[in-house]
């Protein structure tokens, strides 16, 4: 018997360095696109953050200009605006909540409810806000409603007050976030196994204590998820709201971090300032990220 | 259509897992040749090691008398079956068959032809069209089988082809395999932990152990003359009994003890095997149930005393658990996969369904005199002298 | 609460989701007088759209950038999903890693650099900033949807493919991407809807007015308040109306992505 020793020689690549070099020319692209335009820009940010920038010419400054910056009250009101709208979460999963219940106990044409109620999700937040800057108006619809239920001498322009606009850009908030969040509850509900209801009701306990043993419990996972989607959303996804509804104002009354870094940059020309505005952001959404990192790590 | 040789082929995972380790052997053109053992010996490893999945550790690998240690899987010329078939789900029936020829560039008329040969062969001529989804278990299986004849490669390679089919199914495509390796006449690797399988359908069978060789041989020979208690316990259902006995040698016979009692065995036995003679060295016998039956009074050959402790009937025969006597020396070896656990002496005898026995009856039974066995009490192996 | 009670909320919640549609379709309705007035009705803001709004050119250059965009975003996810998901190679656990947590960094964190930098390049005039900027934006999701799919796909189907003769490219471009059509549909649906409806990368990555899209054309419009409420909500519910049509097909493949990973 000839042995042949062709393929006895180790070639230059081996079977598995075969197999690694494929996998990193695959990631090649991705990573590439991520590092040069997420990763570097990061950065970026943080050396022109130390620096007068305009977007031209740069000069170094240091540290000071973070203490800078923390003394600018704008920041603050900024900070202040976020932390308010807070308050606007509790009622953008509550609201979901209750309503992925009623579509869970599954009454006549429950699916083209579902689909109403999604339907919103599809459409832009510019149009939107531009939809609620007709509810809120002077000649709106909430004046409408407020005057059908007869309190015909009151007459509300939310946008148009520094105390009540920046409840007003909550409410389209809350508005906004309902069919997304809805529809992670009734996918939640959804793989819930009915038979642990069934049997929690045989065993005598009422709806209440289903809903609080069971149900929720079983809920958790969507419910943290969901909490940080809408406090991301509620960071960074404000903009085209603020933008067409409120301009930010009025006076700083709507400026959250997001806008601020845009008015900062683009409006006032002081590059630097919203570069560093936007590491605030980035710190503040990345506590919330790594909770949701958590959230997908543990599922491996 | 070529030979397949492993010659001191090793794998080593990370961590330091032996997987196969230094094996050999020999895979005759056109020979159906079954990988058995327990699970995680190391069978899919070599067969995967063979196909070009897995890198070799050390050793060389050669088909057709080409060492492929570093040839990509493409150019290995193979067919591999896998356990769970790995259909294309995207392609029809005639697609799945028809790939490889299609990457390999040859003409549509060509692979059409091939294809539809093949499906006359596997009875899949009218399924052709269909997506996987929509066949059966046994029609899957024989699409996967279909995909890998239609190479004509120098080799077939199945993992456990037949496990994910119920029982009836898998008695139909054994034989339906077998007929048509036959048919063709390639080379092949079949890996099962079925036994069954492995003796009816193997020309030789290979059997594994911990990543080790234990024996190459035909079907019977395996059965016959088992290398070792491992393989002696893994072929055959219920397996080999095997019992420690003790040598006291007497005129004319090789005498032994077992428990307290006294068993004479031919002296034949001294001839063709390589017995220990010192007075009360031990020794492993061992006797495959069928090769005891019941006797009643005064007869000739080895017998021994015994106690009925259960009875199994399975319908065409029964068995028959007995235990013997015991001095508290005696211990029976028994393999559970592949962990060797003592018990107190007990011996499976296969029985006729008509056999009168009772639970508590006590027997005498005589063990066939051709057919006992004789194992090193400390390595395993058999201490019969190869007889060329 | 009894089922009847229960079908009339629905109605009631039903009636709240559907109030947008409702004042976009009453309000477009009327001329810019019969608005201020608060009565009558006319086609006058529908027959006047395409010279208030230059729609049909927004809505080309809107389809054109999410066209684009979402093509890129599955040249580069789908073959890096599969490598994370099935090559493993030297670090590639901690490289995954990274590019999921490139999903957390909001744009306004990097705008002004990820701004000057773009603009530097040239690349702020047309189309191919902001598809650049997209592309960055939603390669992280789509990476990690593709490689949490492609765990999901037997290895022996590769292998198969590979004893049959198929490279690793052959066997991403023949194999794997014909079985993934689902979680392709899933991150075309998502980010369709994402691209289409965005405003900031629009309104600052495309300095020509001339390609617009149309999110960004009606933003501008709003802001300025000089254009007339109706044709606004005209130019809405065109905007709106090719996100809806696809939201409203591919309503299974978003619930999917919206789940990814923690449903099972
Ligand atoms: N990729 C791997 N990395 C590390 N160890 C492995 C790997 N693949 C297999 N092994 C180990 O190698 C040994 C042999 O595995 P192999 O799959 O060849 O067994 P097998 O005989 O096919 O078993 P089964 O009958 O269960 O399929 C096992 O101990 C297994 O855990
Ligand atoms: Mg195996």
């Amino acid at each position: 018997m000839t042995v042949s020793t062709v393929g006895a020689r180790a070639p230059r690549l081996t079977l598995r360095r075969r197999r690694q070099l494929a996998g990193a020319l695959f990631a090649l692209p991705a990573v590439a696109l991520v590092i040069g335009l997420i990763a570097v820009p990061i950065g970026q940010a943080i050396y022109y953050s130390f620096t007068q920038w305009n977007g031209l010419t740069s000069t170094w400054i240091g540290p000071s200009t973070w203490t800078q910056a923390f003394h600018n009250p704008n920041l603050w009101t900024a900070l202040e605006n976020n932390a308010w709208l807070l308050l606007a979460v509790p009622f953008a999963l509550g609201l979901p909540l209750l309503i992925a219940m009623l579509l869970h106990q599954r009454v006549i044409g429950w699916k083209i409810f579902r689909s109403i109620y999604f339907l919103p999700t599809a459409i832009s937040w510019v149009v939107l806000g531009l939809v609620a800057e007709r509810f809120f108006a002077f000649q709106g619809t909430l004046n409408s409603l407020i005057h059908f239920f007869g309190l015909s001498h009151v007459n509300t322009n939310m946008l148009g007050y520094e105390s009540t606009a920046l409840s007003a850009l909550g409410i389209t908030f809350v508005f906004t976030m309902i069919g997304t969040n809805t529809m992670l509850f009734l996918t939640g509900l959804a793989t819930l196994d009915t038979s642990l209801e069934e049997a929690a009701r045989i065993d005598g306990a009422g709806r209440w204590r289903i809903f609080r043993h069971i149900t929720l419990p079983h809920l958790s996972r969507f419910i943290q998820l969901a909490f940080v989607m809408t406090v991301i959303a509620l960071f960074s996804a404000l903009f085209s709201l603020i933008f067409v509804m409120t301009g930010g104002g009025p006076g700083y009354a709507t400026t959250t971090m997001e806008f601020l870094i845009y008015q900062t940059g683009f409006a006032q020309g002081d590059f630097g300032t919203a570069a560093l505005y936007g590491l605030i952001l980035f710190v503040l959404t990345a506590i919330v990220g790594i909770v949701q990192l958590r959230l997908i790590g543990s599922d491996e | 259509m070529a030979e397949i040789t492993f010659s001191g082929v090793t794998k080593v995972f990370p961590g330091d897992v032996t997987a196969v380790d230094n094996l050999n052997l020999h895979v005759a053109d056109g020979e159906f040749m079954v990988l058995v053992g327990p699970s995680g010996c190391g069978k899919t490893t070599a067969l995967r090691m063979l196909a070009g999945l897995e890198e070799i550790s050390s050793g060389t690998l050669s088909i057709g008398g080409r060492v492929v240690n570093h040839v990509l899987p493409k150019d290995r010329d193979v067919a591999m079956v896998f356990q769970n078939y790995a259909l294309y789900p995207h392609m029809t029936v005639a697609q799945n068959m028809g790939f490889a020829l299609k990457i390999r560039g040859e003409s549509k008329a060509e692979v059409d032809r091939k294809v539809r040969e093949a499906a006359t062969i596997l009875r899949l001529g009218e399924y052709l069209d269909r997506r996987p989804r929509a066949l059966s278990g046994g029609q899957r299986q024989r699409v996967a089988m279909g995909r890998a004849i239609v190479r004509s490669p120098q080799a077939f390679l199945m993992d456990e082809p037949l496990s994910n089919l119920d029982a009836q199914l898998r008695v139909e495509m054994r034989v339906e395999i077998a007929r048509i390796q036959r048919l063709l006449g390639v080379a092949t690797v079949y890996v099962t932990h079925d036994q069954i399988e492995a003796m009816t359908m193997g020309d030789r069978v290979a059997v594994m152990r911990g990543g080790q060789l234990q024996q190459v041989a035909p079907p019977q020979v395996l059965y016959d003359h088992p290398a070792n208690e491992f393989v002696a316990g893994f072929m055959g259902s219920p397996p080999m009994n095997l019992v420690r006995a003790r040598i006291s040698p007497s005129e004319g016979r090789v005498g032994l003890v077992v428990g307290d009692q006294r068993l004479d065995v031919p002296a034949a036995y001294g001839a063709s095997h390589d017995l220990p003679r010192e007075e009360g060295a031990e020794v492993v016998l061992g006797v495959r149930p069928e090769d005891i039956d019941v006797v009643g009074g005064d007869v000739t050959g080895p017998t021994l005393k015994t106690r009925v402790e259960r009875r199994e009937a399975l319908g065409a025969e029964i068995l028959v658990h007995l235990s013997v006597a015991d001095a508290g020396t005696a211990r029976s070896v028994a393999y559970d996969e592949d962990v060797a656990v003592a018990r107190p002496t007990m011996l499976v005898a296969r029985m006729a369904p008509q056999a009168r026995v009772e639970v508590g009856d006590v027997l005498t039974v005589r063990l066939n005199e051709e057919r006992l066995h004789f194992f090193d009490s400390t390595r395993g192996v058999t201490l019969r002298r190869e007889c060329a | 609460m009894g089922r009847g009670a229960l079908f009339l909320v629905m109605v009631g919640v039903a009636v709240v989701m559907l109030y947008p549609f409702w004042v976009m379709i009453v309000d477009s309705l009327k001329s810019e007088n019969q608005f201020l007035s608060g009565h009558g009705f006319s086609w006058a803001s529908w027959r006047t759209l395409t010279s208030t709004i230059p729609i049909a050119q927004e809505v080309g250059s809107s389809t054109i950038i999410c066209a684009v965009s979402i093509l890129l975003i599955l040249l580069v996810g789908l073959p890096a999903g599969f490598a994370f998901a099935k090559l493993k190679f030297r670090a590639s656990g901690v490289i995954f890693l990274a590019i999921v947590s490139a999903m957390m960094v909001p744009l306004q964190a990097i705008l002004m650099p990820e701004f000057v930098n773009i603009t530097r390049l040239g690349l702020t005039g047309g189309y191919t900033g902001a598809v650049l900027v997209y592309a960055a934006l939603g390669t992280p999701f789509s990476v990690f949807l593709f490689a949490t799919y492609f765990r999901g796909v037997p290895d022996e189907l590769i292998e198969a493919g590979i004893v049959d003769g198929l490279g690793y490219f052959g066997a991403l471009w023949r194999l794997v991407v014909p079985v993934a059509i689902p979680a392709i549909a899933t991150v075309t649906v998502l980010q369709f809807i994402q691209i289409w409806d965005d405003l900031l990368v629009g309104l600052l990555f495309i300095q020509n007015t001339s390609e617009r899209p149309i999110t960004v054309g009606l933003a501008v419009l709003a802001a300025g308040r000089t254009t007339s409420i109706p044709a606004l909500m005209a130019g809405s519910l065109v905007s709106a109306l090719p996100a809806m049509i696809v939201y409203l097909i591919f309503q299974r493949y978003l619930v999917k992505g919206l789940t990814m990973g923690i449903d099972r």
